[in-house]
């Protein structure tokens, strides 16, 4: 084996390093930068303008007892595994609807339009359709479906405790307008056409006989004047895919967002709000669930998230369900407007609009 | 055992049983086969056991990983003799190995991390410890292993820079196992350290109230714009990946023509660890001109500590098609000059895992029952990278390459810095 000398290490050491230099250093130098990444887009869908929000929770309580179903979810194979195969404990949970850990989540949104008409919107149907259906009496909502009185039923993503009591909303209405994500499972359609899947306990018997209407991603969906909805190709745990969120765009107020869980992440979405919709960059308000902390469960990035909302100029925020209580105590530590709740009807604490309560932006 | 300072694995005599590409192939379709198997056994969320909860199985691959480092690279197979090695049908040799290796993982999981660190230091080392503490027992383990693989991936960064950068210096002439327990002690110290100062922070802000007098407050959210270690786990696999291409890809050149230590474990040490910020950089940018720049606090696609973590994901794509390269095709080209080889199998590489992010993206969901999409809060690509991986390592290291090669009788050993001849440029 022969030597190198001295001088001709230093050499391809100096020749070396400044080569591994300018590769470092140049991909990601602010003129190589500015050379490839393309500026933020600028929101250009114009969806016109409504006057007025009314939103009633009627169940944010997805389950009653968190450890049951996580454990549930540790038995079957972790966060991963598909939810149609997981038996859900729906018996003997102290806490439960009879027994049952299942809950569920649904809202009711009404939209009032700048001609004073109105359109109700059904958030989600909820888990358990007894608790859902006796949700449903409570506020109301068994009577304004069978009245018609709403108009379409949009599911926000595919989850359990979101769509699976879907029998509560067909058995007063088997006809409603249906909206759902890209990214649903033949599982999803089949238990819309009344399947049933024993294993995880779940059954619909009103098959569902009106449209049904899956909503692409990457679009800005108008609903109707001043609503629209949009899309997201977002993998979820429990092998559930695609979210769909709702806007609204409030005269002299701004944007307000309502979602489901927001799975994609609320800033992601505000983000995409502002590169999509005409005036993106005036949010005034967001309600829903919020995914941060739904288990009680923590993650550093959810602290990015706690720290950076502050930066969307927010003036009110009616989160609940999925986004924790831990959640909730951090937006209020660090003066985020969250709307307190009254604590009724299941729901476990007044940090957060609870079941039954309601708010008007 | 062998010389003092050169590898059993570095001086053994490996005779293709078939001609190339034909014995490549095979062998590597027959490793792919076995980790398939494997995977849906132990890790897929539609097969048997189904551990990757995602933390808990990830643990577990992480843990083989440097327990086969550690045999091979620091303990030189210790202690197994010669004899054994040379001489023991490959199967019989590579499951008494591989018993070995699951033998050393469960001692470090289950008695070092769970029972003693866990029990007597720090709880989120063990998770009934947090368990008892009011966690739900799902999370407890997510949040344990999670600590757990990281201690696990950061001595896969450190642990083979003592033996491929330092040549074991300055205990190169101590005998196994004196040798293999004093370097272990030392990399596995330099391993705890990183790992207070890297992932402990992490555990900080994890836990609510904050623990603000048990872990430093994360230092690198000013610069790296989240609170998560992903940002660390990011940069650390970069330079997991780093070592390995010093070591496979470089064939250690041009740090092997320094001739004094420490001198050369200093420049190959930092050599190493510029490989990583390179390749760190590289694919943020990357990442940054595919989806646009990353937002703070947002989540998925566009969280930055997801962006660090998929950089090095992305890096530890590029060990499959340097293990296929160096294992299964004989490490080609090798005529030319070391630069020239260095170049073209860099090339081949960069190819290569272009394709096979590509094809991961696009096939994974099927067949190995994970969700479609990039970023997914509870899935981690280096998984099912990694345990492909370490299948590869099994068959390589502990089963001389079977079917496909044969151990040759072994007449003497050769110093390790012999076996690549050198030419001076």
């Amino acid at each position: 084996m022969s030597d190198i000398s001295r001088r001709d290490f230093l050499k391809g050491l100096a020749v070396g390093g400044t080569v591994g230099y300018f590769a470092m250093a140049g991909v990601s130098s602010t003129v190589m930068r500015n050379s490839f990444i393309p500026p933020a887009k600028i929101g250009t869908a114009d969806i016109g303008e409504c006057k007025s929000l009314k939103i009633k929770v009627i169940t944010e309580t997805s389950w009653f007892n968190n450890a049951i179903l996580m454990d549930d979810m540790k038995k079957a194979g972790g966060l991963l595994v598909n939810q149609y195969e997981i038996p859900w404990t729906n018996k003997g949970v102290t806490e439960g609807w009879k027994g049952d850990n299942a809950g569920g989540y649904a809202t009711l949104v009404e939209v009032e339009f700048l001609d004073g008409s109105t359109k109700n919107i059904l958030l989600d149907t909820g888990w358990n359709v007894d608790w859902t259906d006796t949700c449903f009496k409570r506020e109301g909502i068994d009577k304004m479906l069978a009245n018609g009185e709403i108009d379409c039923l949009f599911v926000s993503h595919e989850h359990f405790d979101h769509f699976w009591g879907i029998e509560a909303t067909l058995k007063y209405r088997p006809d409603i307008p249906i909206l759902v994500p890209k990214g649903f499972y033949q599982e999803g359609f089949d238990l819309l056409k009344g399947a049933k899947f024993p294993k995880c306990h779940l059954a619909n018997n009103c098959p569902h006989t009106g449209p049904l209407e899956i909503k692409e991603s990457g679009k800005v969906h108008q609903l109707y004047p001043g609503v629209a909805s949009i899309t997201f190709d977002v993998p979820i745990i429990t092998r559930v895919f695609g979210e769909q969120a709702l806007v609204f765009n409030l005269k002299d107020k701004g944007l307000a967002i309502v979602t489901g869980c927001c799975h994609m992440g609320i800033i992601s979405l505000m983000e995409h709000v502002k590169q999509t919709i005409k005036g993106g960059d005036n949010f005034y308000a967001i309600q829903g669930g919020l995914h941060i902390s739904p288990f009680e469960d923590w993650d550093p990035q959810y602290d990015d998230l706690v720290l950076a909302l502050h930066n969307y100029g927010l003036k009110t925020m009616g989160c609940n369900h999925c986004t924790g209580y831990v959640t909730a105590e951090k937006f209020v530590t660090v003066g985020l407007p969250v709307v307190r709740g009254t604590a009724q009807h299941k729901s476990k604490r007044d940090i957060f609009l609870g079941n039954g309560d309601t708010i008007i932006i | 055992m062998t010389h003092n300072n050169s590898l059993w694995v570095e001086t053994r005599d490996l005779q293709p049983k078939l001609k190339q590409p034909l014995q490549g192939i095979l062998n590597l379709l027959l490793v792919t086969a076995l980790f398939l198997l494997v995977w849906w056994v132990f890790m897929d969320p539609r097969g048997i056991v189904r551990w990757y909860t995602p933390q808990y199985g990830y643990m577990y691959i992480r843990w083989i990983l440097i327990a086969a480092i550690w045999q091979v690279y620091i303990f030189n197979y210790w202690p197994f003799k010669d004899s054994f090695l040379n001489n023991k049908h490959p199967l019989v040799k590579g499951l008494i190995l591989i018993g070995c290796n699951i033998g050393i993982v469960a001692f470090m999981v289950w008695i070092f991390c769970y029972a003693f660190l866990g029990n007597l230091s720090i709880p989120y080392l063990n998770p009934k410890v947090l368990t008892n503490l009011g966690m739900t027992e799902f999370f407890a383990r997510e949040y344990s292993s999670l600590a757990i693989l990281m201690m696990a991936a950061i001595a896969s960064w450190l642990s083979p820079v003592w033996p491929v950068c330092f040549e074991n210096h300055p205990w190169q002439d101590l005998k196994q196992p004196a040798r293999g327990f004093t370097v272990w002690a030392w990399t596995f110290f330099l391993t705890i350290l990183a790992f207070l100062i890297l992932m402990h922070p992490h555990y900080h802000v994890l836990f609510y109230p904050w623990q603000e007098y048990a872990a430093a407050y994360p230092w690198w959210y000013e610069f790296a714009r989240t609170l998560s270690g992903n940002f660390n786990v990011g940069w650390v696999m970069c330079g997991t990946v780093s070592i390995w291409f010093l070591e496979l890809v470089f064939d250690r050149y041009p740090i092997r023509l320094i001739k004094k230590q420490p001198l050369r474990g200093i420049i190959g040490f930092l050599f190493v660890f510029a490989m990583a910020w390179l390749f760190f950089f590289t694919f943020l940018f990357f990442q940054d001109v595919s989806w646009g720049p990353a937002v703070e606090g947002a989540k998925r696609l566009f969280a930055p500590d997801w962006r660090h973590l998929h950089c090095g994901e992305l890096a530890c794509m590029m060990l499959i098609p340097m293990m296929t390269l160096h294992f299964y095709f004989d490490n080609w080209p090798k005529k030319y000059s070391p630069s020239i080889n260095i170049a073209i199998r860099c090339v081949i590489i960069f190819l290569a895992t272009g394709i096979l992010h590509y094809l991961y993206y696009k096939y994974s969901p099927p067949i190995l029952g994970t969700q479609p999409g990039y970023s997914h809060p509870q899935q981690f690509p280096m998984a099912p990278v990694i345990l492909w991986i370490n299948m590869m390592l099994y068959h390589y290291w502990f089963m001389d390459m079977y079917p496909g090669k044969k151990l040759a009788t072994r007449t003497e050993y050769l110093p390790a810095s012999n076996i690549v001849t050198e030419k001076a440029y």
